[in-house]
């Protein structure tokens, strides 16, 4: 697990808690750069949107919903990766999990949040946004529980509540860490988050059983929220959305790009913070097994769609099929069935596997080509609905490319925020694997 | 008064611990820097009074997630795409968020009033327990029974011994 | 209790109306129409429809709630082209209504596909149900330059950006219809009283409207005509338009 030998339990919680206390000018600079870039291209661009409407995206009648819905669902699908590492991983045991389940977390926090910025882009009324939610109002309207995004909006608030506490309330013994080796405002204001942690005997065993109740919860909830995003889809009438597969093909989608986005955000850790010693070649090597055996079930579904599709011969089926394939889309198709299906095979070999360039390239590839395919899925299905005179197609505008890009500047400024208050690496789980402090250890 | 011991090794912690309870101590926190079954044990914790919270929260929102559905959709009849009003697939859903919602929120509760924090005064601590010192505290005694808590800790190979104030 | 279980059955049956007070349905004759677009024109002078520019039209923002769908057959000089008058189908069915998270489309007691401008928050989920394609949202607030805003009609509201439109049946005309026959005794509205714009400007009367409830309306007779289907009928989104076919020879 180590590649340089054990810490002593002293090294981890200085090692980890200097990353925080200590800043250089490169923080500042970086996290300068995120908020500019997530100012400049995601805010002015939206409230630019907000003045004028949502016609400046380049959306039409044939296709209404366009990068800001598959965008939306990119993010989910991202967050899925550390429900699935925290959760699923802490119910199974598994060791590896624990230096790098917290930034995962983190990454699922920020990916929701987000995603719920993306939903508000979409949406053309933005101020009316809250009637989807069942708040008692003097019109004495509620919202339409039948509605499939009445699900998501309850999905959603559900998995942003459940994921914030679960890594508040696992990041509590950290807290008392960090309240320790601070002083001033920082020692109070960490005594505060810490709830006054002590670390007795009493208080790990409440947090062990709610930790793992938590993770219990959440775990089925994981499920669920990308089902049912995917349901927005698969509950319409329109050929390429109305299959029953979409809700396994969300799902494993979403853990996939999850997955890879945990190998990026992993490498950068272990380059700005230092963190050679607590993120290894075991993490890569199992992140790469899990990236291996996604990959696999990933393409095989995405078979079965072209399986079922020709098998029922349905003729508006196979119309939105072959625009996907050969269609004016046809370059995107393939290069995500490049990046999705065949790069990720490279990873069988152990030279590749084990070389973090090498996987971080394949990582980012991984997560181009799944942004790709949320586009594929909204944008391609919908200017080949029924009737031959509607059809149409649809080129997102230069606002739409801007959001998307800025996105990725909300999400790396709260990552880089998330860094320096949180200590990224749990600290008592990489104590709980190291050498028991016995005396004959 | 409290006593407090350092111990570097957790078997001596361990040690301390069976000790002073079996002398009859019962107001002992053990503190340690990451989580140690055989303390818990000790101290005679088994099963965690947060499930009850947790299966509290999970009927609550069980049953209020169902009926705020139905609610809603009777409040208002409004008729959508030849459904029927009360349509069970959909409710169920909203359902089962809902129970995990809640479940999780009275999970959060149930840590709350179980563990005891936040705490509002100030306890007996030494910042050691956060890093790598497994720490016992005895608390409440006085003259012979101090000292006789003392020499427990002593004995045991404690590496550093404090007199401090009882928890408020 | 016997109230309670007849409520319950009442919640429990799709689609929740036993029978609707007046169900309003249109036939369009295929043979009679000959693509002239007056339907279309009457329309947007009838419902205040924005004049998106011709931009916009090329971006494929148009807001037409009734279009004439044309198919061509044959290759020159043996063409032969088929028109299609498509407008919202008013399925009772529809699945763009059950999409809305909002309630802003419901299914009214008239068998109409209800939109309220004033509760939709844009977020084009019926579009994209919509087999029909007939949902057109507003990309900008329009305008009309002077003096055109001069002829818009008082009994639409205008709708701003951020709000989904369609065809309504040209709502505003039945409820006049119903307020008149309330006044007149409070008798039922007769056949041929509510007129739509589209059905009052086409110039073979290709289009006829009615309450197909009305067993002597003459809709209701058209729409037993041998030659009536519905479109994309296989999707069973029973919508209340029948089409007749061309008759061929």
């Amino acid at each position: 697990m180590f590649d340089h030998g054990q810490p002593t339990y002293a090294e981890v919680n200085k090692d980890i808690i200097s990353t925080m206390l200590e800043t250089g000018p490169k923080y500042w600079i970086l996290l300068g750069s995120t908020m500019s870039l997530a100012g400049i291209f995601f805010f002015m661009p939206w409230i630019y949107q907000l003045f004028v409407g949502v016609g400046a995206a380049g959306m039409n009648r044939n296709a209404v919903w366009g990068t800001y819905l598959s965008n939306f669902i990119f993010w989910i699908g991202l967050s899925h990766s550390g429900t699935l590492l925290s959760a699923v991983l802490h119910i199974t045991n598994s060791p590896w999990r624990k230096s790098i389940y917290r930034s995962a977390e983190a990454m699922t926090l920020f990916s929701l949040i987000t995603a719920a910025l993306f939903v508000m882009v979409h949406v053309g009324r933005v101020w009316f946004v809250h009637w989807s939610f069942p708040i008692p109002n003097q019109m004495g309207l509620w919202p339409n529980f039948r509605s499939p995004l009445m699900f998501d909006v309850m999905a959603i608030t559900t998995y942003l509540t459940a994921s914030s506490i679960f890594i508040y309330m696992g990041s509590v013994p950290d807290f008392a860490a960090v309240r320790d080796a601070s002083t001033g405002v920082r020692r109070r204001l960490y005594a505060v988050f810490s709830f006054g942690w002590r670390g007795t005997a009493r208080e790990w065993h409440t947090l062990g059983w709610a930790y793992t109740f938590f993770a219990v919860f959440v775990i089925p909830l994981a499920v669920s929220v990308h089902s049912i995003v995917s349901w927005d889809f698969a509950l319409s009438a329109v050929p390429g959305f109305h299959h029953t597969i979409f809700a396994p093909y969300f799902v494993t989608g979403a853990i996939y790009s999850g997955t890879a986005g945990i190998v990026t955000v992993m490498y950068c850790l272990r380059k700005f913070l230092n963190f050679e010693r607590y993120i290894g070649q075991v993490h890569l090597d199992s992140l790469g097994k899990l990236l291996i055996a996604l990959s696999l079930i990933w393409s095989y579904i995405n078979v079965l769609e072209l399986f079922t599709t020709w098998y029922g011969g349905s003729s508006f089926e196979l119309e939105a099929l072959s625009f996907r394939m050969t269609g004016f889309y046809a370059p995107l198709y393939w290069e995500m069935i490049l990046f999705c299906a065949f790069v990720p095979l490279l990873m069988l070999t152990r030279k590749i596997r084990w070389s973090w360039n090498k996987m971080l390239v394949i990582s980012i590839l991984i997560n181009i080509g799944m942004l790709t395919e949320r586009f594929i899925i909204v944008a391609t299905s919908q200017p080949r609905k029924f009737l031959p005179d509607a059809f149409g197609f649809y080129v997102p505008s230069w606002i739409e490319i801007s959001i998307t890009i800025g996105s990725f500047g909300i999400f790396m400024t709260l990552f880089l925020i998330f860094i320096k208050w949180v200590p990224s690496i749990s600290i008592y789980e990489v104590k709980e694997t190291l050498k028991p402090l016995r005396r004959d250890a | 008064m409290a006593i407090l011991g350092t111990f570097a090794f957790e078997e001596d912690f361990l040690t301390a611990a069976k000790n002073l309870t079996s002398s009859g101590f019962d107001r002992i926190s053990l503190m340690s820097p990451i989580p140690v079954e055989e303390a818990q044990e000790i101290v005679g914790l088994h099963k965690s009074r947060v499930r009850h919270f947790s299966l509290a929260g999970a009927i609550i929102g069980c049953i209020g997630g169902f009926a705020m559905a139905v609610g809603t959709a009777l409040v208002f009849i409004l008729p959508t795409g030849g459904r029927a009003i009360i349509t069970i697939p959909p409710f169920l859903i909203i359902t089962y968020e809902m129970t995990i919602l809640f479940g999780v929120l009275f999970t959060l509760l149930g840590f709350h009033f179980v563990s005891g924090l936040p705490a509002w005064k100030d306890r007996p601590y030494v910042i050691s327990a956060s890093v790598d010192r497994f720490v016992v505290v005895v608390e409440g005694t006085t003259g012979e029974q101090a000292a006789k808590a003392e020499a427990i800790i002593r004995d045991a190979g404690a590496e550093e011994i404090q007199h401090v104030e009882d928890s408020q | 209790m016997s109230t309670i279980v007849e409520k319950f059955r009442q919640y429990r049956k799709p689609g929740y109306y036993e029978k609707y007070d007046y169900h309003w349905a249109m036939t369009i004759d295929l043979d009679r129409c000959t693509g002239c677009e007056a339907c279309m024109v009457a329309c947007q002078a009838e419902n205040n429809i924005p004049i998106v520019g011709e931009e916009q039209y090329a971006m494929n923002r148009e807001i037409q709630w009734i279009r004439i769908e044309r198919y061509w057959e044959g290759e020159y000089p043996n063409i032969k082209m088929n028109f299609m008058p498509m407008l919202c189908q008013q399925c009772d069915d529809a699945p763009c209504e059950t999409a809305c998270p909002v309630f802003a489309t419901y299914h009214n007691q008239d068998g109409l596909n209800t939109q309220i401008y004033n509760r939709c928050i844009g977020t084009r989920t019926c579009a994209v149900y919509c087999p029909y394609e007939v949902r057109y949202f507003n990309w900008f607030t329009y305008t009309w330059d002077e003096p055109l805003e001069q002829q818009l009609n008082p009994d639409v509201s205008v709708r701003e950006k951020g709000i989904m439109e369609k065809c309504t049946f040209c709502i505003q005309r039945i409820r006049i219809a119903k307020d008149l026959a309330k006044d007149d005794d409070r008798r039922r509205v007769r056949d041929g009283e509510v007129i739509p714009a589209c059905v009052q400007s086409c110039p073979t009367e290709a289009l006829i409207f009615g309450n197909s409830n009305d067993p002597e309306a003459k809709v209701t007779k058209m729409m037993n005509n041998h030659r009536g289907y519905k479109v994309l009928e296989e999707l069973n989104t029973t919508p209340s338009i029948v089409y007749l076919t061309k008759a061929h020879s």
